[in-house]
């Protein structure tokens, strides 16, 4: 196990320079970063200035490596929109993130289990075609048109929650469920899937064959076994999930990192989007991680022993 | 048991984590509710830039810094220029004006407000060419102290517009002791002016919280909190105003009048703004566009009202001007004008010779509705617009590299209020590479009005460039666009054409 | 690839029949969307604009499903828009399988460090949330609908290559390869008549997924303004922009919004049969 992680974490080295790279590649194609920072004004010797001074002058693989040299010291340059280190903007935006991503993956939770089991257990029959169908709908309808039709019923029409912002747990809960709902329709069908599995397992069958009450046998052997699948997809979806914030943060006018991106590549404020690029992958990887070695840990061998 | 524990207990951290989240912010959403009267919550599109009055360049940043930072001389809403940090002031002579300062007057950190903040307030903006109000302010070449409340300015030679600069987004006045001591970052992070409210909080891309300045020099501030949010969505910025969380919103989408309008308790409040829309063609040698009939085909074939009335929902007038009423050097006789004969426009485009041509048309992805309307107007005509839809700042890449083909269509505002603002472009060194327009004429004019210290002469002489431009079309104009505010009842509204926000001049009707 | 059994046992599944009558329903509209539209999808009509549907009062007849913001009719826009999703979801698709394919082959047959630095360039691809590596790419190069295509295709590519090398892997050790193997056949012959009719099936089912997530994906980058660009139509296009309307004129945004959701479940739904039928060891937890 100990080898394993190490390995692990060797490999997150070549990882992030190739990150590093992409996002080089990415800021080296965006057009004019000296035309964008300089008002209209300016002069051919303003420009000149600037390049020189922002160092694109210089061959390409040279200006990598200063970028690289820099990256790693957490200099990602400055944000010419707010004129400040862009490292610490895009930092003071994870908390209000990570609030949205964990409420949605909580809610993705909550929703799958007990209709995937329901799903499972009623195989083949109405309901398990209607959970199916409101899942899938869930996964097929484009996130931003579900955010605005949810303001409209439940705040305006309703005046039960709130309509944008952060702030307490009602705030959350609209933009959660919009962000959750498409992992959630993805956990419900893979936990009707592992469950499906399980229940034809030898060991259920012979339960059932013994009598005992189906309610039981779903709850003391195969829901625990079903969560596994869910256990190992909440880490790899944390990366759908943060895409997903873009989308929904712009939506519920949510303060995180997900409208600071949005703004940032609207405004081609490149220093922003380094960063965030960087600090997304950096958790990414984390997160695979962890996933990793949790999946590890629930490695069947160990269950049934 | 080992896993089923495993699970447990990570879903309940989970929800631990969850809850703590909401408990530790909902003290704080006490506040954003629009109920208590002595709150104001206004929800604009974008979030300010930055604290730094002098390098923020759109409106939307300065509204909400007008209520921290005070000017010298600020537009009231008919555009008379009106005392605020300046008492009084008089011309000298051709370049030199004197001003004296209001006394008594302190900072929000205690500091009193002296002639030293007025020299190093302006000679930073007009010193410091990295600021991006620097190229509106570069004509005062020095600050001269002559005693603490009085100064004398000092411009690079005959400067009309000297007032209308102090009296413009960036000439908030700064602090110098305040920033000397602690740094201009510091300043930034817990600015200091000398207007009505002062800074409470910002949390970026979210909410600016403003509280009452209750040594305000002035009258005594009406609100206790006035909130700035920032919802980028229209329809949640419009969902927002219906549910009530807050009172004032602006940019309303056209088609949503009607709808709030007839929304209890809310109302839509309109006002012309400076911004008017308008096509750029350009004149270099070679492109269709240089034939001036051809300019005119396009002026003709475009129904400027039926635009307004159908996609900008009655929000806009008509115009053959860009200098629209209430600036320096209007012409009224080209205002609510416009010409559309289709007929004509078809028929100018065949003595022209150039039926078919391919116009090539880039807009800004804010403008596309209004672009492709234009589009098969001018192909209804007989061109063949093709359009180019890029996201704003691929657009202002464009714009700044002055790049465009035949067109582009753009919204200009003019923040001066003075047509010079506006002409600029068509000065011959400007125009290179942008429209390549050359009317030595015109040129003539334009020079002239720069320096021009007799209003009189000086408004007559951009009321014959705007008679020129509007036969040489070097730009065909929309129409004048309007604000479109939505508002709750609990508020009295009036919105200006520069599109700030006095928190003062909004008033609570309850009292 | 279907035969006449295959499709007997499609139509036992209620869902998988469902896709498949969507999708070829889609697919018929793209192909005779001249035929089937009822107007020009880009003629403006700004004195026609936001007619309700014809069932509607104020509808009118030529205007079955009502009209938009600039007077185009909604129906023929629709139908139209059909080729655009399909050309952006399929072309991205083709893009992407290329990509992920030949990757994976290459990976999966010659392993070493050819695999050790593709495999890399995976994990940092997949490090990153592909519609912000497809977000930042659009913003900074010129729109349309080839540039949409591709930069779509480029960031999806990863489930591709992955499922293909452990197939790859695995088939390497099957007798049939290493008979090929050492009857003397060459490397691209290896290649293109034996393992890669043999990933076929998992190609086909993650690209049934990939297109329910390109589709998905076009709209949500026209919803941050960065999507298929006039005179294109698009359904994310005309969702987006009616997206003012949902409140005051509904079928604006309603009816593409329904041609999103329904296409998108047709695929999800076929592609379920497919997987079940093809290939039941993969899941879609890639997409």
């Amino acid at each position: 196990m100990k080898g394993y992680i190490i390995k692990s974490l060797l490999q997150v080295i070549p990882v992030l320079l190739l990150v590093s790279l992409i996002v080089f590649i990415l800021v080296r194609v965006t057009g004019d970063p000296v035309a964008l920072m300089l008002p209209e004004t300016a002069t051919a010797e303003d420009r000149a200035v600037l390049t020189e001074a922002l160092g694109l002058d210089q061959p390409l693989y040279k200006q990598y490596i200063t970028f690289l040299g820099s990256a790693l010291q957490g200099d990602f340059g400055t944000s010419f929109r707010y004129g400040e280190s862009a490292l610490p903007l895009v930092l003071e935006r994870l908390p209000a993130s990570f609030e949205l991503a964990v409420a949605a993956m909580i809610f993705a939770i909550i929703m799958a289990i007990p209709l995937g089991i329901l799903s499972a257990v009623k195989r083949n029959t109405f309901t398990d075609l209607l959970i199916s169908g409101i899942s899938v709908i869930g996964k097929a309808m484009p996130n931003f048109w579900m955010g605005i039709m949810l303001i409209l019923f439940f705040s305006v029409m309703l005046g039960a929650l709130p309509v944008s912002g952060r702030g307490g747990i009602e705030h959350l809960l609209l933009p959660a469920f919009t962000l959750g709902i498409g992992i959630g329709a993805q956990m419900t069908r893979l936990v009707r899937s592992s469950m499906l599995e399980i229940l034809n397992q030898d060991y259920i069958l012979t339960a059932k064959s013994k009598g005992l009450r189906p309610f039981i046998i779903i709850m003391k052997h195969a829901f625990r076994n079903g969560l596994i699948p869910v256990v190992t997809i909440v880490g790899l979806q944390f990366t759908s999930l943060i895409g997903g914030t873009l989308i929904t943060e712009t939506v519920f006018a949510w303060p995180g990192l997900g409208q600071l991106l949005v703004t940032a590549v609207n405004t081609h404020d490149m220093a922003i989007v380094q960063a965030s690029v960087f600090v997304i992958a950096l958790i990414v990887i984390i997160g695979n991680l962890l996933t990793d070695i949790s999946y590890r840990l629930l490695d069947p061998r160990i269950r049934y022993s | 048991m080992k896993t089923k524990s495993w699970i447990t207990s990570g879903l309940l951290l989970l929800v631990v984590a969850i809850v703590l989240a909401g408990c530790g912010s909902s003290k704080e959403s006490s506040t954003d509710s629009a109920t208590n009267s002595k709150t104001l919550t206004i929800g604009n599109a974008t979030d300010i830039e930055s604290f730094d009055p002098h390098n923020n360049n759109n409106t939307s940043s300065e509204a909400v810094l007008v209520n921290m930072f005070d000017y010298l001389v600020k537009n009231d809403n008919e555009q008379k220029k009106v005392p605020v940090l300046a008492t009084s002031w008089e011309q000298v002579n051709d370049t030199t004006w004197r001003f004296k300062l209001r006394e008594g007057v302190t900072f929000h950190n205690g500091d009193p407000f002296t002639a030293a903040d007025v020299k190093y307030t302006i000679d930073r903006v007009a010193k410091d060419s990295a600021l991006k109000q620097n190229s509106y302010f570069k004509s005062i070449k020095e600050v001269k102290v002559v005693d603490d409340y009085t100064i004398d300015m000092i411009t690079d030679g005959p400067d009309p517009l000297l007032l209308n600069r102090l009296s413009k987004m960036g000439a908030g006045i700064l602090p110098s002791k305040y920033i000397k001591e602690k740094g201009i970052d510091a300043f930034l992070k817990s600015p200091v002016g000398t207007g009505p409210y002062k800074f409470s909080k910002w949390t970026k891309d979210d909410r600016v919280e403003l509280v009452k300045n209750d040594k305000y020099f002035g009258e005594a501030p009406k609100w206790d909190t006035v909130v700035f949010r920032s919802i980028p969505e229209a329809s949640t910025r419009v969902s927002e105003l219906l549910a009530g969380g807050i009172d004032i919103a602006s940019g309303i989408p056209s088609t949503d009048v009607e709808r709030i309008q007839s929304e209890e308790g809310k109302q839509i409040v309109k006002a012309p703004i400076q911004r008017v829309l308008q096509l750029i063609l350009r004149e270099t040698e070679g492109t269709v566009t240089a034939d001036p009939k051809v300019r005119e085909a396009i002026d003709f074939a475009i129904d400027k009202q039926g635009i307004v009335d159908s996609i900008a929902g009655g929000a806009g007038i008509v115009t053959r001007t860009s200098v629209t009423p209430g600036n320096f050097g209007a012409d009224p006789s080209l205002y609510k004008q416009t010409l559309y004969d289709p007929a004509k426009a078809k028929q100018l485009l065949q003595e022209s010779g150039h039926a078919g041509a391919e116009l090539n048309m880039t807009v800004s992805s804010q403008y596309k509705e209004y672009a492709e309307v234009v589009a098969a107007m001018l192909n209804e005509a007989g061109f063949k617009a093709n359009l180019e839809v890029l996201e704003p700042s691929a657009f202002s890449e464009r714009y700044s590299s002055k790049s465009f083909k035949e067109i582009f269509m753009i919204g200009i505002g003019n923040s001066l209020f003075d047509a010079s603002n506006n002409y600029n472009r068509y000065l011959k060194t400007e125009a290179a590479g942008e429209t390549d327009y050359n009317n030595p004429k015109v040129e003539k004019l334009l020079q002239d009005a720069l320096v021009n210290m007799d209003p009189a002469s000086r408004e007559k002489q951009y009321q014959e460039v705007q008679q020129i431009l509007a036969e040489d079309r070097p730009a065909v104009y929309l129409f004048q666009m309007e604000g479109i505010y939505g508002a709750d009842n609990r508020v009295k509204f009036t919105p200006r054409s520069d599109e700030m926000f006095y928190a003062d001049d909004i008033t609570s009707v309850n009292g | 690839m279907p035969d006449q059994g295959m499709i007997r046992q499609l139509l036992k599944s209620k869902t998988g029949t469902l896709g498949l009558l969507i999708i070829v329903a889609v697919i018929l509209c793209a192909l005779f969307a001249p035929w089937l539209a009822s107007h020009d999808p880009a003629s403006v009509a700004p004195l026609k604009r936001l007619k309700p549907p014809v069932w509607l009062d104020g509808g009118e007849s030529t205007y079955w499903l009502g009209t938009d913001n600039l007077g185009r009719d909604i129906w023929s826009r629709i139908v139209y828009g059909a080729r655009v999703s399909l050309i952006v979801g399929v072309g991205a698709v083709l893009v992407s399988g290329m990509i992920g394919a030949v990757l994976g082959l290459l990976s999966g047959y010659y392993g070493k460090w050819i695999n050790a630095i593709i495999m890399r360039v995976a994990d940092s691809f997949l490090a990153i949330p592909s519609i912000l590596l497809a977000l930042v790419v659009l913003a900074v190069t010129q729109p349309g609908l080839i540039t949409l295509i591709i930069v779509i295709g480029l960031t999806n590519w990863v489930s591709y290559a992955r499922v293909i090398r452990s197939e790859v892997l695995s088939l390497k050790e099957r007798d049939f390869v290493k008979a090929a193997q050492s009857a003397g056949a060459g490397q691209g012959r290896l290649i293109f008549h034996h393992i890669l009719p043999n990933v076929m099936s998992s190609l086909i089912v993650i690209s049934s997924m990939n297109v329910a997530t390109t589709i998905l994906m076009e709209a949500s980058l026209s919803f941050l303004g960065l999507g298929i660009k006039p005179p294109d139509v698009s359904w994310g296009g005309m969702l987006s922009d009616g997206r003012q309307y949902i409140a005051t004129s509904w079928w604006v945004a309603t009816f593409p919004g329904l041609a999103i959701t329904f296409t998108v479940l047709g695929v999800i739904f076929l592609g379920d049969w497919l997987r079940d039928k093809l290939d039941p060891r993969i899941t879609n937890d890639q997409s």
